[in-house]
This record gives C-alpha cells, structure tokens and sequence, in this order.
C-alpha cells in the first residue's frame, strides 16, 4: 500500500517536472510560441516554407492531373521558397478554408498566407502583414442566363451564395444596403458547398472576386448558361500575407514579388535566366551579377533572384500559365494587372497597375 | 480494527512511509499538479496574445455587426448590435436543438421499441436503421442531406400546395401565427401559460384522488379541458372586443408567398433548407443512439417484472407502458441527456451546410471582432446550453428515482 503510494507520489513529481521544463522553454520547431526567432532562421532550419493557400479553385490553387499543387498563389509560395531556401520544392501547402485565414496567419503556424487574401485596413491591423498587391480583383455576381438579368442592382431580394470569412461576405451587405436590395445570403464554409448551392438553384446567384468565378464558371459543365454581370461591387486586391512581429522576413517577401514583378520589366524569362554578366546594369543587379539590391541586409544568397527566376519564371510568366492562356484565360493587356510601363522603353506606360519598389 | 491499529503505531513509522503524510502529500501535489496545468495554459495563451498583438476585448459586443445573418427567427437588422446579433445565432442554434431534441426522442424511442419487438421484420429494420446510421460520421449524413434537398426543384420551379405550402430546395414554406398588434397577442399568451398551470393542477389534484380513493377521475382529459377552455374564452373575449381594444383575433395566420423577380417565398415561416437537411440529419442520426439506449433501458429491468405483469392479465403494451418503460426510465434518462447534449453540440456542423446557426454566424463575426473574445464567447454559449439539459436531465431524473417504498 505504502510503496504503491510512494511509486504513484514519484510519478506525479516526474510529470511536474517535465510540465516546469516544457514552461521554460517554450519555442519548437514548427515556430507557434518562438516570436523571437527569426522567421528567415527557422525557415532555413526546417529546410522548407511552410504556405497556407488552397487546392479548390483552378488558377489560384488547385491539383493537376497528377496531384501536384499548381497556381497562381502556389507559384508565389514556390518563389519565396527558391529565394530562401534555393529549391521551388521546399514547400508545404496547408489547405485551410476562408475564415480560417486570419486565426492561421495570426498565431504565426504558417511562414506565408497565400490565399486570394484581400488586403483591408483590419485585415492588416489585425492578420499580418501585406507584402505587394499581385492581383487587383474586384467583387462581382454570376447568374444564370434563364434569370434574364443583366445588372447586380436587378437582385432584389434574391438569395446570394457567398463563402464564409471573406470580403465579399462584407461588402455583399454593404452592396445591398445601399441599394436597398434586401439580399438574403446563403454562407457556406467551403467553396465547394457554395458552388452545389448555386448550381442547384438554392441561391440565385453567387459572388465572388470576378477571377475567382470566371475560374470556377470554367469548371461548369453548361459554362454558357451562366453570366457574370459587369457589376463590380468593390476592390480587392489579392497578394501574399506574413505573420506580424518579423519586419526581415515581411521585407523578404517584398522583395522577392519584386522581383518577379521586374523580372517581367527587365524581360528576364524562365528559360533563360542568364548566369553571366549581360551589360545591362538593371538586368545584372537584379540577378546579383552585380551591386546590390540589399540581398545581404535581407539575409538572401546574392543569386536568389536567379533561383526565383528559375523556379517559376517572371511575373507575366506566372500570370500566363495559371490566370491567363495556359490557365483560366482572364484578360490583362490594357487592364489593371499589367506592367505600369514598358521594360524596353522607359516612357511607354502600359496602362497597369502592377508596379513594386525598385530594385536597387 | 485495521484503522485502530495504523493509528496506534502511528509513532513509530519513519515518515516516507506514514500513511497520513503520504495521504497528504498526494493531495497537495495534484492539486499543485492541476493549479500549474491551468495557470501554464492561461500564461501561455496572455503570451501568445500579447507577443503576437492579437486583439481581444468585449467593446465590440456594443457595436453595429453590418452584417447579414442568412436566416433568422428573431428579427434581425444589420443595423442591430454584435450582442444582439450573437442571440440571434443561439435562438436558431436552439430552435434546431429543441425541435431535433423533441424528434430525435420520439424517434429513438419508437425504433428502440421495434429493435425488441418479437415482429421479424420491424425487429432487422430497426437493427439495419441503427447500424448504419450509428456508423457513419455525421458530417457525411449531412453532406447527404444537403444534396437531397438540392435535389429538390429551385424557388420558382418548386411544388406548391395549394398556395399555401410550398417546397423547393430553398426551404419548406407554410402557414403561421403573426400576432395582430403586440398588446392583445401578449395577454393572450400570458393567460395561456396560467391556463397550462391551472390543467395542470388540476391534472395532478384529480390524479392524487384517483391513486388514494380509487374512483376513476379522468384526471387527464379534464385538466387538458381545463386548458383549452381557459384559453379558448380568452381568445373569444379579446376577439369580440371585450378586454382587447381593436375587436381582433390576438393571431392571425401568415400565408408564405411568391414574390419578387426571383419567386422567393415571404410570409409564413419558412424553414430553410440547410434548416431541414441539419434537422433531417441531427435527429435521424441521434436517434439511432437514443434507440439503442431505450433497448438497454429496458432490458435491464429484470424479467420476472415482464412475467409478472403478463400473469396479471395486462397486455404487452400496457406492461411496456406502465411496468417495464418507467423503471427503464432511471437507467435511460442520464444516457439519453448526453445524447442531447451531442446534438446540441454537433449542430455547430451546420456551418458545412449553410445554415446560420450559433457557430456559423460567430465565425463569420470574427472578420470584423476579435476571434479570441468570439470564440469564449462560443464555448460558454454551448456550455451554458448544456449545463441547461443537465439541470432539467438531473431534476427530471430525481423526479424518478426510486424513492424507497
């Protein structure tokens, strides 16, 4: 009786002690209580990036044929992992739903949030930090064509799809209010339910970021019975997201979106990165041939924007292969997501508003 | 004598091996134990808060939500404040509760009785229904739910009932009471509330007579009388006039209909479809552990009880409802208490199918409220729902008890 007792007391103390130690140091690997830490030291650490995005929306994220991650926002992720660590490959998707954006970045368990993440005023007080605007959005309504509608101020009183968490989810209150709609929302928590609603009639119509519906309408089998009224109800600018408190690694993924941002304005192409000096100041900076741009204050190699290059091309490169003709097929000469200027030319503006700070 | 005897050679004992040191130091350490455990989780949460500049704070509760909520018993504005918008979220959490609580025992009790009856076929259907629904994850029912009601036709092409109830996927519309002015409607149901307590003591008075006289009393029929003739007089004078200004009907019926460019239905009550598909879902689901609970219930009452009642001359029916049934009771109640609080709990599923209840509307309100303040304030919603059932469960259950005799 007594030893049992004894046995049970030297147990309990055993478990005190290992609870007094685990108080004393609290950081681990995956870095969810290590604030002090550099983000840029433990990424280089665990030897790969850890990104929140998704794999349900074609385009921005989603599986290809053979369930590997592609995408717009998995492209990003894959250039600050070939900026950090030197290999595209070194990344890990966490697939999370819309409204767990903000508790995801925010307890800092994730190195990037890159999730058609629109940047607002609260999101960025409260989330993490913005680096660059990659992709302006704005929201916008698709119907079917049998509603013979034409406008989003024709939805009086129509039931409107909506994903839970998400700016559209706000600014679909807003829209009505102001045009004294009376819109009733349908809130789901994933995309996919919201797209069975629509399709099946449950709610008249569904909004979304218009890239967003013009990707997910693509997957439609009866794509044309369906239209995306011209209405735009508001801005949404989409870019990637680092958790607060590591003002390094948030200038990190500044820098490496500008550089696939200039790789596009200096014409520097995927295939064909070049390795040695070419003569043009601009070029050889940026590719670390030459001068600085301040990858040694940033903690980069000083080739790191030959490894982004590499990986996954110039920032017209990306856009093509997962928004544009080799992806969901959206417009962008002329429209808000190209270039503000000509590479060859210096006073050839290009009418965009995709522009990052200079590289140098 | 063994107590005796440890204390008299209390003395001699060296002290790592006294039974009354050893006793208490057991009872500090894990009291230490657990204070360490809860205040390393409370320090570590302050820290993470802090260190990551996560906003927390009740200020917002005061403030315009400006936000819609899809569907709401309660009215509801977005120009109404977080507090009131969060009450909305936990009356359509608690609408779903109570209605799926209600069906869900019915249910159960009728599937449990089948899973025993001596019938081959209801006995294997009952076996079947309980299999399977028992396991499968309930997300899966719900998701299979949600698309059978979309599978029903949309708004405008949906069935309608004589204009009067209408069925599509975007819910089940029909007619209900809207009270004619808040005056009349609320005397009304104030007298119905003191005519249910006069039923009912009048229902227990006769009852009481009839256990110790023996003279049969109807004590049911005339308290259910009493009731409905209180009421209904109430409902006569306030519609002549008599003690209501306007001469009205205290309620008027509402009837569900079509309207707009989009035929979505207004009036009536309308249960939406994510609604039905969480209802369908929760209570078909609870129902098969509700029926396996009653079956176990009721074959712990031991045999001879059956037998005996049999040999009085009361029929199968009669014995389950009177002799068997309510000593089952004691054994059944606190597991089926549980299985409430579990339906109330797995509601919060209902976000996957576009229904607003409590967990759906919160989590849409940490976009624009501290997700920290919102989330207590959803543990100690469902908390304080389930401490409800307990309470009821264990006053009922005391209510039940054998009591000697």
């Amino acid at each position: 009786m007594g030893l049992k007792h004894f046995v049970i007391l030297i147990g309990l103390i055993a478990m005190v002690g290992i609870l007094a130690t685990a108080c004393s140091n609290g950081d681990d690997d995956n870095g969810a209580v290590a604030s002090e830490d550099a983000r840029l030291d433990l990424v280089k650490n665990r030897g790969k990036l850890i990104c929140a995005s998704r794999n349900d929306v074609p385009g921005y994220g989603s599986l290809d044929a053979s369930g590997n991650n592609v995408g717009f926002d998995i492209d990003l992720c894959r250039a600050v992992a070939a900026a950090v660590l030197g290999d595209p490959k070194a990344i890990e998707i966490r697939y999370i739903t819309a409204s767990e954006r903000g508790p995801t970045i925010q307890s800092g368990e994730v190195d990037l949030l890159v999730r058609t993440v629109t940047w607002t005023s609260s999101r960025d007080a409260q989330w993490g930090n913005y680096a660059q605007t990659m992709f302006y959005d704005g929201q916008g309504f698709i119907v079917k064509k049998s509603l013979g509608i034409s406008s989003a101020l024709e939805l009086k009183d129509a039931t409107v799809c909506v994903t839970q968490g998400t700016t559209t989810e706000l600014n679909l209150q807003d829209f009505s209010t102001q045009n004294n709609l009376n819109i009733t929302p349908l809130t789901f928590e994933e995309s996919d339910a919201v797209i069975a609603a629509y399709q099946a009639g449950q709610c008249d119509a569904f909004t979304n970021d218009r890239s967003q519906l013009a990707a997910i309408g693509s997957g439609f089998d009866n794509r044309s019975d369906h239209v995306i009224l011209p209405d735009t109800i508001s801005e949404e600018p989409l870019g990637p997201v680092v958790p607060h408190g590591d003002e390094q690694w948030f200038d990190i993924v500044k820098t490496v979106m500008a550089i696939l941002i200039y790789g596009e304005a200096y014409g520097v192409e995927q295939a064909s990165v070049p390795s040695v000096a070419t003569g043009d100041t601009k070029v050889d900076r940026l590719l670390g041939i030459t001068g600085s741009y301040g990858q040694e204050s940033l903690g980069l190699s000083q080739t790191a924007a030959q490894d982004v290059l590499k990986a996954v091309g110039n920032y017209g490169e990306v856009y093509d292969r997962n928004l544009g003709p080799g992806g969901i097929n959206l417009p962008r000469e002329n429209g808000r997501n190209a270039l503000w200027a000509d590479a060859a030319c210096t006073n050839c503006p290009k009418g965009g508003q995709i522009y990052a700070a200079p590289l140098r | 004598m063994d107590t005796i005897l440890r204390t008299l050679t209390y003395q001699g004992i060296p002290i790592w091996r006294n039974v009354f040191v050893i006793r208490w130091a057991l009872q500090i350490v894990s009291g230490l134990l657990v204070v360490l455990l809860v205040s390393w989780f409370f320090i570590n949460v302050g820290n993470a808060i802090e260190d990551r500049d996560i906003p927390y704070g009740f200020s917002f509760l005061s403030r315009e939500y400006q936000t819609p909520i899809g569907q709401h018993f309660l009215a509801y504005e977005s120009s109404d404040t977080f507090l009131y918008a969060f009450f909305v979220a936990l009356t359509n959490t608690l609408i779903v509760s109570v209605v799926g609580v209600i069906l869900a025992t019915i249910l159960g009790i009728v599937v449990g009785v089948c899973r025993m009856s001596s019938n081959w076929i209801a006995s294997k259907l009952a076996l079947v229904y309980i299999e399977f629904f028992r396991n499968v994850p309930l997300l899966v029912h719900l998701f299979f739910w949600f698309y059978v009601v979309l599978e029903l036709p949309p708004v405008r092409e949906g069935y309608g009932i004589a204009q009067k109830v209408y069925i599509n996927n975007g819910g089940l519309s029909f007619p209900w009471p809207s009270p004619n002015g808040t005056g009349p409607a609320g005397v009304w149901l104030l007298v119905v509330a003191l005519a249910i307590v006069a039923g009912f003591v009048t229902h227990r008075r006769l009852a009481i007579r009839e256990t110790t006289t023996g003279a049969t009393s109807y004590s049911l029929v005339l308290g259910v009388a009493v009731t409905l003739g209180i009421s209904g007089f109430a409902w006569l004078l306030l519609s002549v006039g008599l003690i209501g200004s306007e001469g009205e009907p205290p309620f008027g019926l509402s009837y569900p209909e079509p309207h707009g460019t989009f035929g979505r239905i207004s009036g009536g009550l309308t249960l939406s479809g994510g609604l039905i598909a969480l209802l369908v879902g929760l209570v078909t689901y609870t129902a098969a552990f509700i029926a396996e609970i009653v079956r176990g219930g009721v074959q712990s009452v031991a045999r001879g009880q059956t037998e005996a009642s049999r040999s009085v001359g009361l029929s199968a029916m009669n014995t389950l409802r009177h002799i068997t049934f309510p000593q089952a009771l004691r054994v059944i109640v606190p597991s089926i208490i549980s299985q409430y609080l579990n339906l109330t709990k797995n509601s919060s599923l209902a976000g996957a199918i576009g229904y607003s209840d409590l967990t759906n509307v919160a989590k849409t309100m940490t976009q624009t409220a501290p997700a920290v303040s919102i989330f207590i304030m959803i543990m100690v919603a469902y908390l304080a729902m389930s401490l409800v059932y307990s309470v009821i469960g264990n006053l009922y259950n005391r209510h039940i008890r054998f009591t000697g005799g």
